[in-house]
């Protein structure tokens, strides 16, 4: 059965437009219930609706801005900023190393929700002057809320509420952390197949790693760290919907595209890496790359070296 | 020599960190030390006020006891039993939230993953230990009832911070 995030259910987009669609309570509950989680069944049959049996789009919008509030501080606990860094840095020297031209370059998260990881990289400068901060989502309201939350603390970002692959300038670099699990099927293909057709030179996105320790390290770390059942319940599932390193290098092996995994299973410490990047860069960047990287080139596999790996 | 003290410094301290984690999760600003320190500090003033009652619980019956003098010394007993889990505990809490700081940030999330968060969960366990310790020692039915009512009481500063300033924040 499949495994279900009740916040992949309770908004609904028209991926292209944006456009925010209806969502019926009673069908939420049925795929939840289809899938055999009685338990998130519960969870929305609490949620407001209206009186055809629409979900109130306010009710789930502040739903959702809590859990990703709450979300962040996990993010904020785990040193996701730290980790970006450390691999957005050297990839950004590999790439004012190698260009043309001098910047400015356009680091673009996806699905950046209350864009912490975009808000962090501005309050600490941490990628230089010369990058600039794009937060993009298809929720408006999450969108809406770290447009809010970076010009309360006047931070030099800025989120577009769209897709993300639609925007009128070119992302350098496309990032983005606890995405890809959402992705699910060819859906995960394309989302990298979408990249490698863009201008753009590189990207990392990090996601779960998908060890057996994830699920449950992260519903004890959900239950200590949230009050939302809603964002216990989805911390719980995003584990168990984790991709492993194999599949993720598959997915990511798109013409003119280099993946590479930085940190795969079997190779680190799991209670050091709970989030690790799949990294795609253009074929040209993988050298000065692991050069900026220094020792901790050694970190980075290609599926070659990962099916080696899994062979000894 | 009393547990007193030292019971009190560990249960305003617990209340300082327990403001902090009332508040957390609540704002999702980046810059936030000023208001992190407001939280510890309302922790820390819930807390105080709280913890008047395991206080005031150990007086009272002191002050009805037919032997004073066994009484306090049963009450003092407990206290030493019921500080021994809770330094075992606050050590792992002091020694994890030390890697966490001091360390790179892949040894951070290893004091998180392993120590901070698990240690969160396992609050009302180390009190119950605390309270077995306490009966153990030769504490008895007072020494367990001012533990029993000390660790209601620490456990109830989160809740109450949250509740009162953090629960409508966005």
């Amino acid at each position: 059965m499949p495994l279900l995030e009740i916040s992949d259910l309770i908004t609904a987009v028209e991926p292209r437009s944006a456009h925010r669609l209806p969502v019926r309570r009673a069908d939420v509950i049925r795929q939840l219930r289809e899938s055999g989680d009685e338990r998130a069944a519960r969870l929305v049959a609490e949620l407001p609706v209206d009186q055809d049996g629409v979900l109130d789009p306010h009710a789930v919008d502040r739903l959702l801005i809590s859990v990703h509030t709450e979300l962040q501080r996990l993010n904020e606990e785990l040193r996701i900023g730290h980790r970006l860094v450390h691999l957005l840095g050297p990839l950004f020297t590999a790439i004012r190393s190698t260009a043309g031209q001098q910047g400015p370059y356009r680091l673009v998260d996806v699905g950046c929700g209350l864009g912490y990881a975009i808000r962090w990289l501005a309050a600490t400068n941490a990628l230089g002057a010369d990058v600039e901060l794009v937060g993009v989502d298809l929720d408006a309201a999450l969108v809406g809320e770290a447009d809010r939350l970076a010009r309360a603390e006047d931070l030099d970002c800025r989120f577009v509420h769209g897709n993300a692959f639609d925007l009128p300038e070119a992302a350098t670099v496309y990032i983005s952390t606890g995405v890809l699990h959402h992705f699910r099927g060819p859906a995960l293909a394309e989302f990298f197949q979408a990249q490698a057709a863009s201008p753009a030179l590189a990207f990392c996105h990090f996601d779960i790693a998908a060890t057996r320790l994830a699920p449950i390290g992260a519903r004890i770390f959900h239950r200590a760290r949230m009050r939302n059942p809603l964002g216990r319940h989805d911390g719980v599932v995003s584990a168990l919907r984790a991709h492993s390193d194999e599949t993720l290098l598959r997915a990511a092996a798109v013409p003119g595209i280099r993946p590479l995994l930085y940190e795969p299973r079997g190779a680190v410490n799991p209670f050091c890496t709970t989030l690790r990047p799949i990294i795609g860069v253009r074929p040209h960047l993988e050298a000065p790359l692991r050069s900026a990287l220094g020792r901790d080139a050694r970190r980075i596999v290609g599926p070659e070296q990962l099916a080696e790996a899994g062979r000894r | 020599m009393t547990p007193a003290i030292a019971l009190v410094l560990l249960g305003l301290v617990d209340a300082a960190f327990s403001g902090f984690r009332a508040y957390a999760g609540t704002d999702a600003r980046i810059r936030k030390q000023r208001f992190n320190a407001r939280a510890a500090v309302r922790g820390l003033a819930v807390g105080a006020v709280l913890l008047l009652a395991p206080v005031l619980t150990a007086v009272l019956l002191l002050m009805t006891a037919r032997d004073q003098g066994r009484t306090y010394d049963r009450l003092t007993a407990g206290g030493f039993g019921y500080l021994l889990p809770l330094t075992v505990y606050a050590t792992a809490v002091l020694l994890s939230l030390a890697a966490y700081f001091a360390l790179p940030f892949r040894a951070s999330t290893l004091a998180t993953v392993v120590g901070l968060g698990p240690l969160t969960l396992l609050r009302p366990l180390a009190l119950a230990a605390a309270c077995l310790g306490a009966v153990l020692n030769g504490g008895g039915g007072s020494a367990l009832l001012v533990g029993t009512i000390a660790g209601a009481a620490v456990l109830c500063v989160e809740p109450a911070v949250h509740r009162r300033w953090y629960r409508h924040v966005q």
